[in-house]
């Protein structure tokens, strides 16, 4: 028998190796019956480790490796700290106050009087000896400490100084006086004799322990599950160090793993002069386990619901009732023009739903999700539902959802069931720019004692594996950044097949038949795939809980600042807690910012909420294709399928967003539903009763939604069962069950054999590829109120578009959308340009005037300061009151924000060419005059005045728009290589539309987005979008195209592509490509080709 | 103390134990509980594939002190002991 108490896992960054499901299988293999999980500076992968723990039946036991320092800073240890178990939680709650405590959080001194946590600074993670005795002393014992070989008591027994050592000893002893607070804890890595990690160590650990009277246990400092992943652990030492291996000291050899009883008892006996004593260090690791033995319910809460108290939720008597009430309050509001018909539906529904929270307990829950929801609508804040929660009525009563789920056809059961007992997981969308006030305006609402972030851990990928596998090898930057470049959606664990397969990665290929470090890269990547990598906060998740919340999770600080749980999206639902994602949505930001503009400019107040949902303008924009800018249907792809499909109702949309789905796209559901839309096949229902269900998509089936209904009907089960099957559908184990209920039910209800094989073969196949119908919904709102938005106020939302950037585009290319719908752009003005792209009334008309915060290199105090002092008269009262850098005062001169000021008090009429001389001559001045703020002008000299120089071509000016802005708005960047694309027939992007199909042609264009989708055969297919100022032209590339050109497809920035036109509906034309060119190298060529000319220098260069 | 680096022939017991070695032409007995750790190889600068389940004989080798004698004189050796894939060879290190 034999415990390890010292085991990190792979939740360990850049330390361990081992996923802890794999840890503990493993054990449990050996026949151990308990096993620990102490990871590096957290509780990370405890939670993971407490679920594999009870599915393999061995008790879970957890602690933390932690750092500990003593008064002043100064390193004393790296201890293991481990929770008592089955003690009422007492000892897991230390645990998680003492890891609290080493990332500066002194979670014992928050509660409902003092809800405010304040962190102190530090800057690495790590624990005062005084304060971490402080709390396991005020724990009476909830904790363990091990002292190991790491520790000033470590180091001074391998100086075989005894003396010393007890000494150093003396003060943990006296710190830690409560029984059972201390053990030594011994251990051999089977090191080289006098080095650490050596047996001789173990054993004077031991002696020590044995002379002080404490008691002493043995580990195995375990960070992989065995001896071959210590190839792993190096690379993940270099990334940790940010070092190239052989630069730093390396873990002494291969033993940390995860050695089974027989390997650890011999281990022992190595250890101690006799066996008797080796023995006896054996059964005090055992005794020590025993007591660390957790029980996850009731320790840790396992599984039960924790909610906000009542109270904080201003809710009094039975929550069931005030939810019923506040449901019931909105129906009038909801549905104010209901029929008395539609109404008894409405409460019907209602009712049902009610029942069902009834029965699991959640009306509290859901109260909870609706206090936020109306915080954040307090806040000013749009807020919209998305998932299956908008299949909920509830929902939409208590204004969490803005789908009215019942006009939609949605289904309350997909969201939640009795069959199910886990809390729902409701999602909030709002406003991008406002994410951050709404989660600070949480923890104020609620107390941080109830409140924290969640975290997620991101893992290694391709190409992140590939670049610290090339930094642990000790490959130069240049060559790490050259093969990375190349790696794009490749999953590390098959890199070297990837690198057979790709051709863009075919150098890698190549040198592999000569080159040793680079197999050594190769092998290396591929073992890193999929390790945890670092840990970040999660983009949206809130955890919400009562006052004992930090007394359960690990807190440390995020990157915005606020605490953040250590525990991740998959912990929450295991552990009872409840997570709520507030989503932070840039259209949100981009529309809200457009109606805004539309109150200020237009002074028209706009309820986008409330506008007509079957506006057929709206629906007219949207079947043009041009998409840009509307939520979830401007990528490449959408657009095309937009082409194609032509909608022309709201259900439309949801069916479109939810065709263009990985699901939906392997179980090949587009071309049926679109071959029925547009009549050219009838649709095919198998059977009539399945008509009403499937008729909105012509007969194939799309949805969960669809396949509820389908089981519903025809096997007589409930909605709510039905949804339990489909999600069984999903195990291959559980189908052949599900396959026979479907077959009896549907033959006792007299169903022919016919149909019903035919429906179950539909179920089978489809039903892992159907889409969430509300979702789909939930989605589909913004989708069409950014689509309205932009008919029916272009200009007021292209500049939400340009402020908020929500899109997949660069901004470049929504300029060309704004050329193309006739929105003019202003340029930057130091006088009246902003942060944000304002909307400017010119004459009749509205335009979008360009942000001053674009200007690149410029500061945000900068731009503060130019917003404070402005209005400016002439250039030198810029200069002296706002104060620029040299380089931004010049960056403003060359993009032409300053050209509206006066030279001079009475300066001529000037060129930008002259400013530009005035700044240059301002910025090479020494020092810059002290300036006075109630003097309006300047009045000291500077000399004569320039003159005469000359205003910039277009194709300088371009030139610098794009280097300072990233915005060509004097002329599309592309317009200067027209000489060269006319002659070659490069064919504009409007002009696509009226070509014939199967025509060759050429474009030409920046490129704006590259996409791999997901594909049904599971080739890969390249994606490229080109612009060339009059929109985009979409590129298809299959396998034989991208060997040819794969180099141009990911990193070329103006690119020409010849292929073939291929029609794909009324005004969807795409281009089958065949090669692909870089258009600069066209360029020097074409220009070398003919007789010199004065400006190439601009070009080619 | 001498370096060597030789291979040599090892017998062992069960447990891994070396029990006797021949080295250039002579018998050795091991005489005593013989001493074993493990040290580092660079398997960066030193392997040429290192695919997960390559083993752990890349990285460390295991190495041993052992006294030993042929017949009348008794000496210490340091023995190495590589493993990596199905090569398993016995080096004498040094010899004291």
């Amino acid at each position: 028998m034999f415990t390890h108490l010292h085991a990190a896992s792979a939740y360990s960054a850049h330390y361990g190796v081992t996923r802890p499901e794999l840890m503990v299988e493993a054990a449990a293999s050996y026949g151990m019956t308990a096993l620990a999980i102490t990871d590096r500076d957290g509780l990370y992968g405890a939670i993971k480790h407490i679920g594999a723990c009870i599915s393999v039946g061995i008790a879970p036991i957890v602690g933390v490796s932690l750092e500990v320092t003593d008064d002043l800073g100064e390193r004393l240890a790296r201890v293991i700290i481990l929770a008592r178990g089955r003690d009422g939680g007492i000892g897991w709650a230390t645990l998680c106050s003492i890891v609290s405590a080493a990332h500066g959080y002194d979670v014992t001194k928050v509660d409902d009087r003092k809800p405010k946590l304040q962190r102190n600074k530090t800057d690495r993670v790590a624990i005062r000896r005084g304060d971490l005795a402080r709390i396991v002393a005020e724990s009476l014992g909830g904790c363990t400490v091990l002292l190991g070989n790491d520790s000033d008591v470590g180091q001074s027994v391998l100086a075989n100084s005894r003396d010393e050592a007890l000494a150093l000893l003396q003060p943990w002893l006296d710190l830690f006086a409560v029984p059972n607070t201390l053990a030594i804890e011994v251990t051999t890595l089977l090191t080289e004799p006098t080095t650490e990690g050596s047996t001789l160590q173990a054993g004077r650990m031991l002696q020590l322990a044995d002379f002080a009277d404490i008691p002493a246990v043995l580990t195995n400092q375990v960070r992989y599950l065995n001896p071959d992943d210590a190839v792993t652990a190096d690379v993940l030492d270099a990334a940790r160090f940010l070092e190239p291996l052989g630069f730093f000291r390396v873990q002494p050899n291969a033993q940390a793993w995860l050695k089974p009883p027989a390997a650890m008892q011999a281990l022992a006996r190595e250890i101690c002069a006799d066996d008797e004593r080796a023995r006896r260090l054996i059964r005090d690791t055992e005794m020590l386990a025993e007591r660390l033995r957790l029980d996850p319910v009731g320790d840790c809460g396992w599984g039960k619901p924790k909610t906000p108290e009542q109270h904080t939720l201003g809710i009094e008597g039975d929550p069931f009732r005030v939810l019923q009430e506040k449901a019931q309050a909105a129906v009038s509001y909801r549905y104010p023009n209901a029929s008395v018909e539609q109404l008894r539906q409405v409460n019907h529904r209602l009712n049902q739903e009610l029942i069902t929270i009834a029965q699991l307990g959640f009306a509290t829950y859901f109260l909870t999700v609706a206090d936020v929801a109306q915080m954040i609508r307090d806040m000013k804040v749009r807020i919209a539902a998305r998932g299956s929660g908008a299949g909920s009525l509830v929902n939409y009563l208590l204004g969490i959802s803005g789908v009215d789920p019942i006009e939609h056809d949605l289904l309350f059961e997909r969201f939640l069931s009795t069959e199910r007992s886990s809390l729902p997981d409701i999602d909030i969308d709002v406003e991008s720019a406002r994410r951050h006030d709404i989660y600070r305006n949480i923890f104020k609402r609620y107390g941080s004692n109830r409140v924290t972030l969640l975290s997620m851990q991101s893992t290694y990928r391709g190409r992140g594996a590939v670049r610290d596998s090339g930094l642990a090898l000790g490959l130069d930057e240049d060559e790490i950044d050259q093969l990375a470049k190349n790696v794009w959606r490749i999953s590390a664990g098959s890199f070297r097949n990837a690198v057979g397969q790709k051709p863009e990665l075919a150098a890698i290929q190549h040198a592999l038949d000569s080159d040793r470090k680079m197999n050594l890269l190769v092998d290396v990547t591929e073992r890193l795939n999929r390790l945890p990598r670092h840990i970040s906060m999660h983009p949206c998740g809130v955890i919400l809980g009562d006052s004992s919340l930090l007394r359960l999770t690990s807190i440390e600080q995020s990157g915005m600042g606020l605490p953040m749980s250590q525990f991740d999206k998959d912990d929450m639902d295991p552990l009872g807690m409840l997570k709520l994602d507030v989503l932070g949505v840039r259209m949100q930001s981009a529309m809200a910012y457009a109606v805004r503009e539309i109150g200020r400019v237009r002074k028209e107040n706009l309820d986008l909420d409330g506008i007509d949902k079957a506006d057929s303008a709206t629906f007219k924009t949207i079947r043009t294709g041009n998409t840009l800018g509307m939520f979830q249907i401007e990528s490449p792809g959408q657009r095309e399928l937009t082409g194609k499909h032509q909608p022309t109702e709201f259900n439309d949309l949801t069916i479109q967003i939810s065709l263009f789905r990985p699901g939906p796209m392997k179980g090949n559901m587009i071309a049926p539903y679109l071959d029925g839309r547009h009549g050219f096949e009838e649709p095919d229902f198998i059977h009539r009763d399945l008509e009403p269900i499937l008729r909105e998509t012509f007969g194939v089936v799309v949805f969960h939604e669809h396949v509820l209904r389908i089981l519903n009907v025809m096997t007589g089960c409930s909605l709510a069962k039905a949804d339990e099957l489909r999600r069984s559908l999903e195990d291959p184990r559980a189908k052949p069950r599900i396959e026979e209920f479907f077959r009896t039910k549907t033959a006792e209800r007299g169903y022919p054999a016919g149909v019903i094989e035919r429906v179950w073969q539909v179920l089978e196949g489809f039903s892992s590829f159907g889409f969430c119908k509300a979702h789909g919904a939930a989605f589909a709102l913004p989708t069409y109120q950014s689509a309205w938005l932009k008919t029916h106020y272009p200009v007021e939302f292209m500049a939400g578009l340009f402020t908020h950037d929500p899109g997949m585009y660069p901004r470049r290319l929504l300029l060309a959308e704004a050329r193309r719908l006739g929105v003019a752009i202003l340029p930057v003005d130091v006088n009246k340009s902003t942060d944000e792209y304002l909307v400017e009334k010119v004459g009749d008309e509205f335009a979008v005037r360009l942000a001053i915060n674009d200007i690149a290199g410029i500061s945000q105090a900068e731009v503060d300061r130019i917003l404070a002092e402005r209005p400016f008269t002439d250039i030198g009262d810029f200069y002296s009151r706002a104060k620029p850098s040299r380089r931004s005062f010049e960056h403003l001169a060359e993009i032409g924000a300053l050209d509206d000021l006066k030279l001079g008090d009475f300066g001529p009429k000037h060129t930008r060419g002259d400013v530009l001389a005035l700044v240059r001559k301002l910025n090479s001045s020494k020092k810059r005059k002290p300036s006075e703020h109630d003097q309006p002008t300047l009045d000291f000299d500077f000399g004569d005045l320039p003159t005469g120089n000359p205003e910039p071509s277009n194709a300088e000016k371009v030139e610098t728009e794009l280097r300072l802005l990233g915005l060509d708005y004097t002329e599309h960047v592309l317009e200067q290589y027209r000489p060269m694309l006319d002659e070659m027939g490069v064919v504009r992007s409007n002009e696509l539309v009226d070509m014939r199909n199967k025509t060759d042609v050429l474009v030409a264009g920046v490129r704006v987005a590259t996409q791999t989708p997901p594909m049904r055969s599971g080739k890969r297919v390249v994606f490229v979008s080109l612009d060339d100022g009059y929109g985009c032209s979409d590129a298809t590339f299959f396998d034989e195209a991208q060997r040819r050109c794969s180099h141009i497809l990911f990193n070329t920035k103006l690119v020409l592509i010849s292929g073939k036109t291929r029609r794909t509906g009324v005004r969807g034309v795409s281009i089958m490509a065949e090669n692909a060119w870089d258009l600069r190298e066209l360029w020097s060529q074409w220009i070398n080709s003919r007789q010199p000319t004065a400006d190439q220098n601009v070009l080619a260069s | 103390m001498a370096r060597v680096d030789e291979l040599v022939t090892v017998a062992i017991d069960p447990t891994g134990i070396p029990t006797e070695f021949n080295w250039r032409g002579g018998g050795y007995r091991v005489l005593n509980r013989p001493v074993r750790w493990f040290t580092r190889r660079e398997w960066w600068s030193e392997a040429t594939r290192v695919p997960k389940g390559v083993g752990a004989g890349v990285l460390e080798v295991e190495m041993w002190l052992l006294v030993a004698s042929e017949g009348r004189e008794k000496r210490h050796f340091e023995l190495a002991h590589c493993a990596v894939g199905d090569k398993n060879q016995w080096r004498l290190h040094r010899v004291y």
